[in-house]
């Protein structure tokens, strides 16, 4: 325990002290000439990435075309297990978008002002991944030209959708979260956007002259711009709550001993906003060494994100305990075979990688040394992204192989068109997000100036201040 | 974003002390505890009923304020600087709640039905690990030890900062002069001190919410879930535990109000700010509890397994159908229709009664999770009784958090206004709009 007086301390380094922007960056205008800067002509390895990505989405559409072509029976779907990758992955995303509203919206409405480094990044990443979650009920249903059934609209057969089913819910809460972080993210960029069209030029003006809508930054736009951020804010915010509660319910409503539990809609917002901000880091991390923003991506904005992943490990970690400790304590037959079975039977693999990567490996951010090293943080986060899909995975596959009947019991395998499409929807995340580094400023440049120094008249601050 | 403007130096406010209040606590306390063994001699089940209804409620508020305390310490806010005193005061009824819980743990057959319905009952056995009484009696002693002793380290840490800051300000009172005394033993001086506290509140704060989250759910499961021993709902834990963090936001509002009627100082370092957004809080808590209740009540309902939905029915069937609805109206549909404008969360009376509701809705609600288990037909569903035993908890309980306010300061004066590691960078960009030199 530390008893140092203040004053015997040795002076903190700007890393130790964990400001909110390093000290290099002293006026605004730098803000605008370092994030403009990402804008500019891609480098070989942005070029790499991408040629990947596009490779990837060429696999992701080539897997789903060919199970189109051939029937659902490429995919490794069959009794009992008829939800297997596609539903796990579709949590997945649906999971990984949660952080960004969570960042953009509840933060912002907490007056955390660490979120401003990272809320734009994060706030693409939700965009982008719930039009890759979006994509997998879709694949998942076999016969996509059949998918509009879903939608309920006016006919003439009075043929509605079962509103009483969870999936119906899915639709519409899917759909709406998806509105309303698109509307959310596009607000913010406006101002944004405004500061890169005023330096672009050609085709690339052209178009931020039209997605800017006029902006000049007037009050009158300011003051407008305030006021719709906050509602928006406020609308979505208990759309981060509803959306993986839904979910969650599209498993908990049914009566699968391992799906139906009371804990599910906390324990799935939880577990999203978990994976969310476990992939906020993995994004930041790069992107911060690839444009050069240690200067905005500051230890004490990952020192933020590891704090919210632990505590939403802590919250995941007390979900899976109480769902095996209620298992036991039910005295039921069924319940306590099925946990038994998820930790030692045919899946035992799969439930012992998410208990680890999920409840084990989080506990080094418990630590401030880990939680400071920008490296040690990236590999965790690789290893929370893990857990989460395993953990849907554990959720999806071990409850349906293992049901109330032993002669429906069966084990499921994924096919290689399955895996092919998981994979390659990473690529189709990552060329959306690739696109977006390079078209729109990927850190908010307007909010970031909110922790400057204001401009004053012979740069009176930072003579005294340094 | 808002700037929270904490004075440089903050005034040393107390409560007044008064004999009449602590007589008219004294007077609550007595009645209950008479009223508590005349109902004991007519019904001892329902005598117990009251009394462990209201230990749940008062202790969960109690804790959940202390909990709000260090939840927004972890979160470094700095909104609240004039509200962190009242929240740690509810630390103040853990030790009465600590000596109201022994003689619940006399408690056998008649409060607890699995004891007897154990031996004819194979599924019953299979829990006998868990439901059994030395292990029941174990766990709740040690989990309210531990927690509560956490919980009242944390709060020791916050006023020790303080004292030597009210050296000379207690208006000759003995009794606030004899607590500094205690307090300084070891005083290393007030910077030293307050990076002390700081430090050990930062590093103690969030295992005390671990076992916050662990001592509640059993506390829930012991004292209500187990009631009817075949139910269970892993939502139980959580929705307890919110719902008295929950209370304990709710507790610190009520207190404050209060204290603003006392002093000018206190009414002015409570303003419009805080209001606010303690207000916000307390909306939005009034959803959050409404949401775990609600996921927990439509995965039963739309699961209809017959001994997970016996419990809900229990509570929306006739008799207690309307009670439970009353639960709803005091818990969700009043404090949100009244507080979701902006107005009401300022205006110190308006929000002062939409706590007041919030807290009354609790009461109720945690009477319902017990006294529906044991209600046999012929019982009263609600009677007077119930009240009456309930003074004697808030006698206690209106009666230690005023004597604590009374004995230190009620704004907390030693404001971690330079966070030793991470703020201070922030605060000098607040104070002068420059940087710190590194």
């Amino acid at each position: 325990m530390t008893t140092l007086n203040p004053a015997e301390r040795p002076p903190l380094t700007p890393t130790e002290r964990g400001a909110l922007t390093h000290p290099d960056v002293e006026r605004l205008s730098d803000v605008n000439r370092d994030v403009l800067a990402i804008l500019g002509r891609p480098g070989k390895g942005w070029w790499l990435l991408f040629a990947l990505a596009v490779a990837g989405v060429g696999v992701f559409f080539g897997a789903w075309f060919w199970q189109i072509y051939r029937g659902i029976g490429v995919s490794g779907l069959n009794g009992p297990v008829g939800w297997g990758v596609y539903i796990t992955t579709f949590v997945f995303w649906v999971g990984i978008a949660h952080s960004g509203t969570l960042i953009s919206a509840i933060l912002f409405l907490f007056r955390a002002p660490w979120r401003q480094a990272v809320y734009r990044l994060a706030e693409a990443m939700t965009v982008f991944a719930v039009m890759t979650a979006g994509i997998f009920p879709l694949i998942h249903v076999g016969r996509v030209w059949h998918a509009y059934w879903l939608v309920p609209y006016p006919n003439s057969r009075f043929l509605w959708p079962n509103f009483k089913s969870p999936l119906v819910w899915d639709v519409f809460a899917v759909t709406t979260y998806f509105t309303v972080s698109a509307v959310f993210f596009y607000l913010g960029t406006v101002p944004d956007i405004a500061a890169a069209r005023d330096q672009a030029k050609g085709l690339r003006k052209k178009l931020y002259n039209v997605i800017s809508l006029g902006w000049r930054g007037t009050d009158a736009q300011w003051h407008h711009f305030g006021k719709a951020y906050i509602f928006l804010a406020a609308l979505a915010t208990p759309l981060v709550l509803s959306v993986h509660s839904v979910v969650s319910w599209d498993f908990a409503m049914s009566i699968v001993p391992g799906w139906h539990a009371t804990i599910f809609a906390p324990y799935f917002v939880a577990g999203a906003i978990f994976s969310g901000v476990g992939m906020v880091i993995t994004l930041a991390v790069p992107m911060r060494k690839a444009f050069g923003l240690e200067a905005y991506f500051t230890t004490k904005h990952f020192d933020a994100l590891a704090k919210l992943c632990l505590l939403t490990s802590l919250i995941v970690l007390y979900a899976y305990l109480s769902e095996f400790f209620m298992a036991w304590y039910s005295g039921e037959e069924i319940e306590r075979t099925a946990f038994w079975n998820r930790l030692f039977g045919d899946y035992w693999w799969a439930t012992w990688t998410m208990l680890t990567c999920n409840g084990l490996v989080p506990i080094m951010l418990w630590f401030k040394r880990v939680r400071h090293s920008i490296p040690a943080l990236f590999v965790i986060s690789i290893f929370i992204n893990i857990g989460m899909w395993f953990e849907r995975y554990v959720i999806v596959v071990t409850s349906l192989h293992h049901e109330y009947e032993p002669w429906a019991w069966g084990i499921y395998r994924p096919s290689i068109t399955e895996m092919s499409i998981m994979v390659g929807s990473f690529a189709w995340f990552s060329f959306w997000f690739l696109l977006f580094t390079r078209l729109l400023p990927p850190v908010a440049i307007a909010e970031l100036k909110e922790v400057l120094p204001p401009p004053m008249r012979k740069s009176a601050t930072h003579q005294e201040a340094h | 974003m808002a700037h929270i403007h904490v004075p440089a130096k903050v005034p040393v406010r107390y409560l007044p002390r008064s004999a009449t209040a602590n007589m008219v606590f004294g007077i609550m306390v007595v009645v209950g505890l008479v009223s508590f063994v005349i109902r004991l001699g007519q019904d001892p089940t329902q005598a117990w009923i009251s009394y462990v209804s209201n230990w749940l409620f008062f202790t969960s508020i109690s804790v959940g304020g202390v909990i709000f305390a260090v939840a927004t310490w972890l979160t470094k806010a700095k909104w609240n600087w004039s509200l962190r005193r009242v929240s740690q005061s509810l630390v103040s009824f853990l030790p009465f709640s600590f000596l109201l819980l022994l003689p619940m743990l006399t408690l056998r057959e008649g409060y607890f039905h699995w004891i007897t319905e154990m031996a004819g009952d194979p599924i019953l056995q299979a829990k006998s690990a868990y439901l059994n009484i030395p292990f029941l009696l174990a766990r709740n002693v040690v989990g309210a030890a531990v927690l509560f002793g956490l919980l009242l380290y944390f709060v020791y840490l916050a006023i020790r900062a303080d004292v030597g800051h009210t050296k000379g300000a207690e208006h000759g009172d003995e009794a606030r002069a004899s607590w500094r005394k205690r307090l300084t033993q070891g005083w290393a001086g007030q910077a030293e001190e307050e990076v002390k506290s700081y430090h050990r509140m930062t590093t103690v704060g969030p295992p005390i919410v671990l076992v916050f989250a662990l001592v509640m759910s059993i506390f829930s499961y012991d004292w209500a879930m187990g009631l009817e021993p075949h139910w269970f709902s892993t939502m139980f834990g959580p929705w307890f535990f919110m719902g008295g963090f929950w209370g304990g936001i709710a507790s610190t509002v009520l207190w404050a109000m209060y204290a603003r009627t006392t002093d000018k100082d206190i009414a002015n370092h409570i303003g419009l700010q805080q209001r606010h957004d303690i207000g916000k809080l307390l909306f939005a808590f009034t959803v959050f509890w409404t949401y775990l209740f609600f996921s927990q009540y439509i995965v039963i309902w739309y699961g209809k397994l017959p001994w997970e939905q016996a419990w809900i029915i229990t509570r929306s069937a006739p008799p207690w159908g309307k009670y439970s609805l009353m639960v709803i109206f005091l818990c969700f549909i009043i404090p949100f229709a009244g507080l979701i404008g902006r107005k009401p969360k300022m205006n110190p009376r308006i929000l002062g009664t939409f706590a007041a509701v919030v807290l009354t809705g609790l009461w109720f609600e945690r009477y319902g999770l017990i006294a529906p288990s044991l209600y046999h037909e012929g019982d009263p569903i609600f009677s007077i009784w119930q009240p009456l035993i309930g003074l004697m908890f808030l006698g206690l309980w209106m009666g230690s958090i005023r004597w604590f306010l009374t004995t230190f300061p009620v704004l907390q004066v030693w404001q971690p206004m330079v966070d030793p590691e991470t703020t201070d960078a922030e605060i000098r960009v607040d104070e002068d709009r420059g940087y710190a030199a590194g």
